[in-house]
């Protein structure tokens, strides 16, 4: 990446996995005491205000932000992925092992049916009332294809 | 994904949401949490005892970045965070901080303690601050003198009165 602005997160150092664990237990939780609802109100939350700068990108109709964001953490945390971009714009992020789901996964022995809400919820959330959508497509365990398109006027 | 770096971020959101609901249900997650957490610590605690201890942190100290000295005696382990990552974080933050964020530590280790028979005793010192002591006594009235010279003492679900 040429751009090197720092991202308004960018973390650097070691990575602690083990926080997908307790994200796998606070979605449990708040799924089998307040319902699905309340569970992404709460990522409509972590999508709006903690990634307000991500979003305000988005508002100013800039993806590129959010594509810098996905290479740097999903680097960090070594996934297997890709970031294509088509002919018209749309950019796709290929997921073929998320290291969440996977680490979830280990310690936990089984994953949230919810646990890719994070994704989906906090997604929609981004680029709502912007010029883009966010597609979240969940292919398989722990893969996913999230598609960012300027949405049709 | 929500990268783990960013964890504290979402939790800190979890804790508002909860917060607004009851004290109870904040408490609750506490304890949901501290389960979470024993497949972490609680063999390692009561096989090894304070070096156990000393060696879960030391690993946490290491992948979670902490500025954080660690002190082990035979009867005490002491750990001053100088630095905590975790609430830095959350101060760090587009979206609002949960005013008591830093209630949850003693929320989720303080039970576990409990349970292995070991006296928790968490200063806080100051919740805008990224900085606490927390140390762990094999004696309760050791703990309990410890406790009473404490800035701000944790509590936690469960806590026994000293």
């Amino acid at each position: 990446m040429s751009d090197r602005r720092p991202l308004r997160y960018e973390d650097e150092g070691n990575v602690h996995l083990d926080f997908h664990g307790a994200t796998n237990t606070t979605i449990e939780f708040i799924v089998e005491r307040f319902g699905v609802e309340a569970l992404h109100a709460i990522f409509e939350r972590v999508g709006k205000d903690v990634y307000a700068d991500l979003r305000r990108h988005l508002l100013d109709g800039d993806a590129d932000e959010l594509v810098r964001h996905w290479h740097h953490y999903f680097g960090r945390e070594n996934a297997d992925f890709e970031i294509t971009v088509e002919a018209d714009g749309t950019i796709v992020l290929t997921v073929r092992r998320c290291p969440a789901y996977e680490h979830a996964r280990q310690l936990a022995g089984a994953v949230s049916p919810h646990f890719c809400d994070q994704t989906t919820v906090t997604n929609n959330a981004m680029a709502d009332g912007t010029p883009f959508s966010i597609t979240t497509e969940i292919t398989g365990e722990g893969s996913c294809r999230q598609i960012v398109r300027r949405r049709r006027r | 994904m929500i990268p783990s770096d960013h964890f504290t971020r979402f939790y800190n959101e979890v804790f508002k949401f909860l917060e607004a609901r009851s004290e109870a249900d904040l408490q609750d997650y506490w304890l949901a949490i501290s389960a979470n957490q024993e497949r972490h610590t609680l063999d390692l605690f009561r096989q090894q005892g304070l070096a156990g201890m000393e060696q879960y942190w030391l690993h946490i100290r290491e992948e979670e970045n902490c500025d954080l000295d660690i002190e082990r005696g035979d009867e005490w382990l002491e750990l001053r965070m100088k630095k905590c990552p975790s609430l830095s974080k959350v101060l760090d933050n587009d979206a609002e901080p949960m005013g008591r964020y830093c209630d949850h530590c003693a929320g989720w280790i303080g039970p576990i303690m409990d349970k292995l028979g070991y006296h928790l005793v968490y200063d806080v010192i100051d919740r805008k601050q990224p900085q606490c002591v927390m140390r762990v006594f094999t004696d309760a009235e050791t703990a309990a003198e410890v406790e009473a010279r404490a800035q701000l003492p944790m509590s936690w679900p469960g806590k026994c009165k000293r």
